[in-house]
């Protein structure tokens, strides 16, 4: 059985915390506490790219979460109307820059939330199309839903 | 979000709980950075009732590294959850924040 439900949120940060509560409210009954954690970290992370960077920390925008949770692996997508990502972004997250305990400029988290989505998940790919961006997301899952 | 704040032998140790995130970073940030300031830069960041940290809560912890580093201290993290080790271990941080299980090891390496 696939299970789907769509959350739409204000751009606020307050308002991040009510989609984990979703999350893990649909997931928890049938996935690992540490698939749930890994996945929940790519949501916010996506939303907070939403609030800070497509809406530049502007509250009273929309943001659309989508979930969907077959028995083999979970759909996640976020959309914003703002300001799309910049061509190539969602590609140069890749290119790690390690911390160096003498070099202060690398240790920025600027840019790391891309990185860390990138590594929570399987597959993410980004379209900015007709006034909507989409971060779409998915994670193949170790422990298939059993309900 | 900072539970409690002690000082021993000139080494500050707060407390933190809850989730550490965007929405708590402000305030968060600047009362660090205000221990960070009037007291000795030396600095242990208790973590074991932090469920959830995710960048933003990490950008906090390399604000206030850097902090302390510029007048010559450190800060050390202590009682790291599960899920806060991953994120700094999947950010490498490790490299750069002392980790600690036990307090007493942590005030050694400060002191």
């Amino acid at each position: 059985m696939t299970r789907t439900i769509g959350l739409d949120i204000e751009s606020r940060p307050e308002c991040i915390e009510l989609l984990s509560g979703a999350l893990y409210g649909m997931c928890q009954p049938v996935l690992p506490a540490a698939e749930i954690a890994k996945i929940n970290l790519a949501m916010v992370e996506a939303v907070n790219n939403a609030v800070e960077h497509a809406y530049h920390g502007e509250p009273g925008h929309p943001v659309r979460v989508e979930l969907e949770l077959a028995p083999d692996r979970l759909g996640l997508r976020v959309q914003d109307h703002g300001q799309p990502m910049p061509p190539g972004r969602l590609e140069a997250a890749a290119a790690f820059v390690e911390p160096d305990p003498e070099d202060p400029e690398t240790w920025s988290m600027r840019g790391r939330g891309l990185f860390i989505i990138r590594s929570c998940m399987d597959t993410v790919e980004y379209e900015a199309r007709d006034g909507v961006n989409t971060l779409s997301m998915s994670r193949l899952l170790a422990t298939g839903e059993s309900a | 979000m900072i539970l409690t704040h002690r000082n021993i032998e000139g080494i500050d140790i707060v407390s933190l709980a809850g989730r550490l995130v965007m929405a708590d970073v402000p305030e968060v940030r600047q009362k660090l950075l205000v221990t960070v300031e009037q007291g000795s830069g030396k600095l242990i960041l208790d973590l074991a009732e932090v469920g959830f940290m995710d960048s933003s809560g990490l950008s906090v912890l390399v604000s206030v590294f850097k902090a302390a580093r510029a007048k010559s201290g450190d800060v050390a993290l202590l009682h790291l959850s599960p899920t806060v080790r991953s994120l700094i271990e999947l950010t490498r941080l490790q490299q750069v924040f002392p980790i600690f299980d036990d307090e007493a090891a942590a005030l050694a390496r400060l002191r």
